[in-house]
Order: C-alpha cells, then sequence, then structure tokens
C-alpha cells in the first residue's frame, strides 16, 4: 500500500515508481543545492580572504559581486572543450566523471535536517562515506596519468598518497565516534548527542584528528600538494580545461560541503540545536566550518610531501589508534 | 609549539581593517607632480636646438623645424617613437625652455603599434589635457609667451 | 634469478623535468632542467638568458647619463642601488665631491629600496612555500615605499634617480616626515610578519636544513651578500669598505650560521630592521644644503679602469668601468650578484625532493633582469 510516507521512507519499500520519481527528485534537488552551495563557498572563500588581505574581494558583477562565480561557471560551460593530443583520450574523459560522481554521491547521506527529506537515512551512514569518498582518488589519479603532462603526473601521484595514507586516520577518527553512539547512522549518532553532549567534547582527540585528517583529504592548505601552485602550477588538473576542470574544482568544493557536514553530525550534533529549525543549525555549524577551512587556507603555507606523509603514518594514525582504545575503555568501564 | 596560532590570530585580527583596493577604472591613482607618464609638448616653447634627440638614450625623438621671417627657429615636426621611450625623462631634463615634460597620463595599452606613434599634435593634445586636468600646474600664459620670447 | 636488489623488483625510470620559463616560481623567465626520479632530484641544471637584453654592449655606446636608466633595468627591484652603484663608480674614477644632503638623500632611499625589495623577498618566498596573505602585506608596505619614491622621483620602479655628482631632485616638503612615519609603521609591522610566518611550525619545517651550503662553497662560488652571510661569514660592503656616508651610522650586520634557507629568510627579515635603522638616524641628521655637485656638462672619466662594487640588495654590485677618456665608456662589465649567486644552484639542488627546488631558488632570491642583463 503506497503512501506519502514511503515517498521519504523508502529504504524499507520496495522500489515503486512514485519512490522512484521521489529519488529523482531528491538526487537533483541534493544536486542544486550542492551547486548553489558551491557556488557561493566560493564566493565567500574570496570575500573572506580578500578581507583577511586587506582587499575587498570580487566586486564586478552583481551587486557585492554577488554573481561573480555564476559568471566564472557559465564561462567555464561554455569554453572551448580542449582535448591535447597525446592524451590517453578515453582515461581524459573519465577520470572527472571518476572524480565528481562519488563527491555527489556522498552527499545522498549527509541528513541536513532532522527527517531524510531528500537523502538516504542507510544505517551504515559513516561507513558509507569513507567508502564512496575513496572512489575520487582514481579520478584524481587517472586525471593525473592521462593526461600525458609531468606535472599532472607528480600531481596524481602526490594525491594518491596523500589521500590513502590520510584515508586511514579519518575512518579511525570516526570509528571513536561510531563507537561512543554505538550506530553507523548518522542520524542515530545525532540522537545520541542530544541524549549527552556534542561528541567534540568526549572525543576531542579524535575531533582534531579529524580535523586534520579532512582537511589532507580534500587537498585544502596547508594539505594542497596536489595541486601545489607555485610547484605543479596546477597539479593534476593542469591539462584539463572548461567544463571538465569545472568538474574537478566542483569535486574539491562538493567535498569540502559533504565533510562539513560530517564534521557537524559527527561532532557538533547535527542539526539538533534549540530555538532555530534544524536545517539552520545544520547551514551554521557547515558555514563554520567552511569560515575555517579558509582562515586556515590564508594563513598557513604548504606542507612538504615527506613530511606530510610521516605526519600521517606517525603521527595521526598512533593518536587516532589511541583515541579508539581511549573511547573503548571508557565505554567498556561506564 | 603552536606558533601557527599565532599567525591565525594575525589574519583574523586583519579582517576589520581598511581596505586598499584602488576601483581603478572609476578611481584612478592621483600621480605626484613628478611623475614620468607620457610627454607632453608645448610647441611655442620649442627652440629646435635638438638636445632631447640627442640625449635621448633610445634615440626615439625625431623633430624638425625652419626658420620664420623673423629668422626664428620654429617647429615643424615633433615625433616620440613610443614603442622604444624608456620613459627615463632625460628629454625633460635637458630641455631649456621646458617645451617637453612629461605628464600624468600613463594608460599606454593600445591595439596598433601606429597608435604609439605619437606626433606634435597628439603631443600637444596631451599638453592641453594636462591643464585641463591639473589648472594649478598649468604654467601661466604669459611665461610661455615670455619663454618663448627669449 | 633471485631478486636481490629492491630495484630489481620494478623497472624505474629518470623523468627530465622542465621547470620554466614560464613558471609561477621560478622568479622571472628563468628555466631549469631537472632529472627526478620519483620525486628527488638527481640532476639541476639552470638555464639563463631568456631576459638578456645586452645592456653591456649597449652601454659602449651611451654617454654616462644615458646608462643610469638601463640600470634600472638590471635588478629592478632595487633599481635605486643600481643607478647608485654606476654613478659611484663614475665618481670614484672622477674624483667628485658629492654635497652631504645629496649623499643623505641616496643613503635614504637605497635603504629604503633595499627594505622594498627584502619585503618583495619576503611576500614571494612566502608564496613559494604556499601562503598567501604574506605576500599581499609585503606588497602593501613595498606599495607605500613606491609611491613614497613616485613622489621623489617620478617613477614606481624604474626611478632613474641618482646622477653623477648627487641626485636628480631634492625631497619635496613633507618627503622626510613621510619616510619617518613610515619608518615607525613598519617597526610594527615587522612584529606582525615574525607573528604571522616565522613562529609557524609549517614554515620552520619547511625551511630549516633545506639547501646548506659552507662558507668555502659559497665563496668559491663567488656569491655574496646573505647568501654569503648566512654561512656566517662577515662580508657586508658597507662595513668592510665603506663607501658613501654608510660609517657614520650605527648598525649591525646580522650573521647567519648554518647557511640553509631559514638562515636566508631571517637574515633578509634582520637586515629589514638594519635598513629601518639607517634610515632612522640618516633622518636625524640630514641637514638642508644642495643636492648637486658641480660636474662638467659632458662627463669624460680620465683614461682608464675603474672597478666599484656596493653592497646591493642580493650581493656585491660592482660597475667596471674601461674608459679611454670619451663621454662613452670603453667598456661597462657589470658584476650582477644573482648571477653570480645563482651558480651553486645544481649542487644544492641535487637530492632534494621537487618540493624544495623552490624553497632554494626562492631563498637564493634571484631577480632575472640582473641575471641576464
Amino acid at each position: 500500500m503506497w503512501t506519502w510516507n514511503n515517498l521519504w521512507h523508502w529504504a524499507g519499500h520496495p522500489l515503486s515508481w512514485p519512490g522512484f520519481v521521489g529519488m529523482l527528485v531528491g538526487a537533483v534537488v541534493i544536486l542544486l543545492l550542492a551547486l548553489l552551495v558551491v557556488m557561493y563557498s566560493i564566493y565567500w572563500q574570496r570575500k573572506f580572504i580578500g578581507w583577511m588581505q586587506w582587499r575587498i574581494g570580487p566586486n564586478r558583477v552583481g551587486p557585492w559581486g554577488l554573481f561573480q562565480t555564476v559568471a566564472d561557471v557559465l564561462k567555464l560551460l561554455v569554453k572551448e572543450d580542449v582535448i591535447p593530443a597525446n592524451v590517453d583520450r578515453t582515461l581524459f574523459l573519465l577520470a572527472p566523471i571518476f572524480a565528481f560522481v562519488p563527491a555527489f554521491l556522498v552527499l545522498s547521506i549527509i541528513p541536513f535536517s532532522a527527517h531524510h527529506v531528500f537523502t538516504a537515512n542507510i544505517g551504515i551512514g559513516a561507513l558509507f562515506y569513507v567508502a564512496i569518498s575513496a572512489i575520487t582518488i582514481h579520478g584524481v589519479m587517472l586525471g593525473g596519468w592521462s593526461s600525458n603532462n609531468k606535472w599532472a603526473l607528480i600531481g596524481g601521484m602526490r594525491s594518491a598518497a596523500q589521500m590513502l595514507s590520510y584515508e586511514v586516520p579519518l575512518g579511525m577518527s570516526i570509528v571513536g565516534v561510531v563507537l561512543m553512539a554505538g550506530t553507523l547512522n548518522l542520524n542515530g549518532i545525532i540522537a545520541a548527542q542530544m541524549h549527552t553532549v556534542w561528541y567534540v567534547i568526549p572525543q576531542i582527540l579524535g575531533f582534531i584528528v579529524f580535523v586534520i585528517a579532512g582537511t589532507a583529504e580534500m587537498n585544502r592548505t596547508p594539505f594542497d600538494l596536489p595541486d601545489a601552485e607555485s610547484e605543479l602550477v596546477g597539479g593534476y588538473h593542469v591539462e584539463y580545461s572548461g567544463f571538465r576542470f569545472a568538474f574537478f574544482m566542483l569535486t574539491e568544493y562538493v567535498y569540502l560541503l559533504a565533510m562539513g557536514g560530517l564534521m557537524a553530525t559527527l561532532f557538533f550534533g547535527g542539526w539538533a540545536g534549540p530555538f532555530l529549525p534544524g536545517w539552520l543549525w545544520f547551514a551554521i555549524k557547515i558555514f563554520i566550518f567552511f569560515t575555517f577551512q579558509f582562515w586556515l587556507q590564508a594563513t598557513l603555507p604548504r606542507i612538504r610531501q615527506d613530511q606530510m606523509m610521516s605526519f600521517s603514518w606517525k603521527l595521526l594514525l598512533p593518536l587516532a589508534l589511541a583515541n579508539l582504545v581511549i573511547t573503548a575503555v571508557v565505554k567498556v568501564l561506564v | 609549539m603552536f606558533g601557527f596560532l599565532k599567525g591565525l590570530g594575525v589574519t583574523i585580527s586583519q579582517l576589520p581593517k581598511k581596505k586598499v583596493t584602488v576601483m581603478y577604472p572609476e578611481e584612478k591613482p592621483d600621480y605626484p607632480e613628478r611623475y614620468r607618464g607620457v610627454h607632453r609638448f608645448i610647441p611655442e616653447l620649442c627652440t629646435v636646438c635638438n638636445q632631447c634627440a640627442r640625449i635621448c638614450p633610445t634615440s626615439c625623438i625625431s623633430l624638425s623645424g625652419s626658420r620664420d621671417e623673423n629668422r626664428k627657429l620654429r617647429i615643424e615636426t615633433y615625433d616620440i617613437n613610443f614603442d622604444i621611450c624608456i620613459l627615463c625623462s632625460q628629454c625633460t631634463e635637458v630641455c631649456p625652455t621646458e617645451a617637453i615634460v612629461m605628464s600624468d597620463t600613463f594608460e599606454l595599452a593600445s591595439y596598433t603599434r601606429d597608435d604609439f606613434y605619437l606626433d606634435m599634435h597628439w603631443l600637444h593634445n596631451n599638453e592641453l589635457e594636462y591643464e585641463r586636468r591639473h589648472p594649478d600646474r598649468a604654467i601661466p600664459e604669459t611665461d610661455v609667451q615670455k619663454k618663448a620670447g627669449n | 634469478m633471485a631478486l636481490t636488489d629492491e630495484t630489481d623488483l620494478v623497472r624505474t625510470e629518470e623523468m627530465l623535468l622542465n621547470v620554466g620559463p614560464q613558471h609561477p616560481s621560478t622568479h622571472g623567465v628563468f628555466r631549469m632542467v631537472v632529472k627526478i626520479s620519483g620525486e628527488t632530484i638527481i640532476e639541476a641544471e639552470p638555464v639563463i638568458g631568456y631576459l638578456h637584453r645586452g645592456t653591456e654592449k649597449l652601454a659602449e655606446n651611451l654617454q654616462y647619463s644615458q646608462c643610469i636608466p638601463y640600470t634600472d633595468r638590471l635588478d629592478y627591484v632595487s633599481a635605486m642601488l643600481n643607478n647608485y652603484s654606476l654613478v659611484h663608480a663614475v665618481e670614484e674614477a672622477m674624483g667628485l665631491e658629492i654635497p652631504d644632503r645629496a649623499e643623505y638623500i641616496r643613503v635614504i632611499t637605497m635603504e629604503m629600496n633595499r627594505l622594498a625589495s627584502h619585503l618583495i623577498f619576503f611576500g614571494t618566498y612566502l608564496l613559494d612555500l604556499g601562503a598567501m596573505t604574506p605576500f599581499l602585506y609585503a606588497f602593501e608596505e613595498r606599495e607605500k615605499i613606491i609611491d613614497m619614491f613616485n613622489e621623489l622621483c617620478g617613477a614606481r620602479i624604474t626611478y632613474n634617480y641618482m646622477r653623477v655628482g648627487g641626485v636628480k631632485f631634492d625631497t619635496t616638503p613633507g618627503w622626510l616626515e613621510q619616510v619617518d612615519a613610515f619608518v615607525k609603521r613598519m617597526k610594527g609591522e615587522m612584529v606582525k610578519y615574525r607573528q604571522l610566518v616565522t613562529g609557524n611550525e609549517i614554515f620552520l619545517a619547511r625551511v630549516h636544513g633545506v639547501g646548506a651550503y659552507t662558507t668555502e662553497q659559497a665563496l668559491g662560488h663567488g656569491m655574496s651578500g646573505i647568501n654569503l652571510r648566512c654561512t656566517g661569514y662577515n662580508w657586508d660592503l658597507r662595513k668592510k669598505k665603506p663607501y658613501s656616508i654608510y660609517d657614520r651610522f650605527d648598525w649591525d650586520v646580522p650573521l647567519g650560521s648554518a647557511g640553509d634557507c631559514w638562515d636566508r629568510y631571517i637574515l633578509h627579515m634582520e637586515e629589514m630592521e638594519q635598513s629601518l635603522r639607517i634610515v632612522e638616524q640618516a633622518l636625524q641628521q640630514i641637514q638642508p644644503g644642495p643636492v648637486m655637485a658641480k660636474v662638467p656638462k659632458l662627463i669624460r672619466v680620465p683614461a682608464g679602469e675603474y672597478y666599484s662594487g656596493i653592497e646591493g640588495t642580493r650581493g656585491e654590485l660592482g660597475f667596471y668601468i674601461v674608459s679611454d677618456g670619451k663621454d662613452k665608456p670603453y667598456r661597462l662589465k657589470i658584476r650582477r650578484p644573482s648571477f653570480e649567486n645563482l651558480q651553486i644552484l645544481p649542487i644544492i639542488l641535487k637530492g632534494v625532493p621537487v618540493a624544495d627546488m623552490v624553497a632554494i631558488l626562492g631563498s637564493i632570491d634571484p631577480v632575472m633582469g640582473e641575471v641576464d642583463a
């Protein structure tokens, strides 16, 4: 028996046409939401960093430059699609898709509000995120490899090494939260935090590991080695232009959104908060995460490849493991 | 250990600082009187002494003149090849009557090379423009006549 | 067949990587051909000449005063010092007496220009290392210096300000007060730079022990300036062979010890502070007076060979004049410190990671206009 209810709670029911349409609508809405957020997060990045550097940032297109990123995106979309002569054509065309599809996929489990209106309420949410986001590495690596460009190759190689080695502490830091909440379901984790405190307090060690590993995972400053502009002149996407480049760009910022959502969910109680509606709380928490990332970007120099690797394996991973052990022990004792 | 936190403090504390951006095409920088922009030329003052053409390190100035009925030299053509001018201002330094001076015109971009061939007409127009922009810096009419009379 | 060595497992190849001439971190049109194995540089070969304009040859057909604008274009971030080095060489050769005020103005402008140049080093070096904001802070301060120079001599980069026998203009009214206000402001800014960059752990990890060389190596390659002093060798021409009026001021020569990127960075920062000290004292001592000595209209250097070097921003900047008594030099040889400093690059780049390549190149602080002349 079909009711309006199983349009939004389709996971527990057999697939039906209205349910399928509902999924499609949900996916499109999330896609548009992500695009909008990406556009204005880039705008906010340029404004915020500009203010810290005594500049005023974008100010020409639209009032206060509000349409600057829209114009940039339009420019990228209508640009000539250049495919260099000696690239591995198939992989070159596939790489942006490999990078960008998982970025949108992980959004499907982020609980933007108390009810999973447009996203999926699956039981293994946290695991799903880590698993799907790992696919992006292939896109970046293939992009670097297939470009037939030495800079892109080094960028892709660095990127693979970096994302692989930071995946591990990232996953380990999430396990601490999962242990405390007793569930992998993201909404379940939020619910568990509503009974106690935000997990950022008991899981402070895990939180620090998560933020550092997450920053590295997103290739953001100070871990922006794969596209280190002053060394690799752009890194893995140096040969890409037009909308293929836009895909890589989009991937980067959608991950920023997803990682912000994941962090808010795991450590800051997600959509939960007094007075304001849930989606607004979620937006505020993600906004703060964005601002923090841009703040780092404005301040810090880039870390070196070998230092970055040893930092992950020799410091972050032991920290994450220690956090895991402490959490487990405390959980058993209390 | 946490030296980078200090750095974060520095960057965030700059947020309310006054912005230094100049909104360029609408708001032009105000260049001082000594600024060496494109030349301006006052034909009445020129004595065709050829010193500017001789001192020019890149030989970008060419000029010609003839004697009028009073046996006085009058300038006829005065061209600056702005392709090779390096704006060193040596010509204005040697000019005995200040007939060639620098202005604060600084927008030099153009689509063709021909636009960089500045003739006397252009340079004189530049002078008139300059006087219009800076009425306080213009040489009084009487002074021009006095100098030209010498 | 037994696999004894790890290298037998996978066949690896070295890769030839062309860095530049259009690369954001080569500070101009500099090219390096590096052979890399993984991320490690095995061999590096600098290729120069992309900005060669033949200044030395051009000078043979120019009068001495006409040469001055060309020196602006050698080390284009510290043109005042280039101007001075040429006119100083000519003045030495002619035995001219320079008015006091002219010397003071020269010292103030030169030290301010050194400051501006070091600010560029600070900004671009941090940009090479991936930090964006210090660049904009540094350039804003440099902008203030440049604006003051603009008011003084009418140009922002190519000053053409020094003349044989003095300087082109006296200061405008209120200019010295502007400089004074700037010096006070700059002292506060230096504190900010320290907080922003010097204490940053990531920065420290990037520069400590990177690109080190010994005093012997530095001397062997004819290095000078900060690139020599970072090894602990006390050699500053302003102290060792005082020219102009540098002996009237109280200031120190900062010295390094390890000869690595960190030493070079911190010496730049300390030299900025010393420059501020010199400017401050010069502002107190400067007196009104003429700014131009009595010089003949056509400058003729007596026949002979003359060399005079000054402590440029990047090292010993020298002009070697061969004169046959005419108004034009028979031969003008310019000792450009960046060119000399760059020669050590293939040696210190051997065995370092690619990421350190830009850190090392940036710390040597070459200016391509000077390297290629």
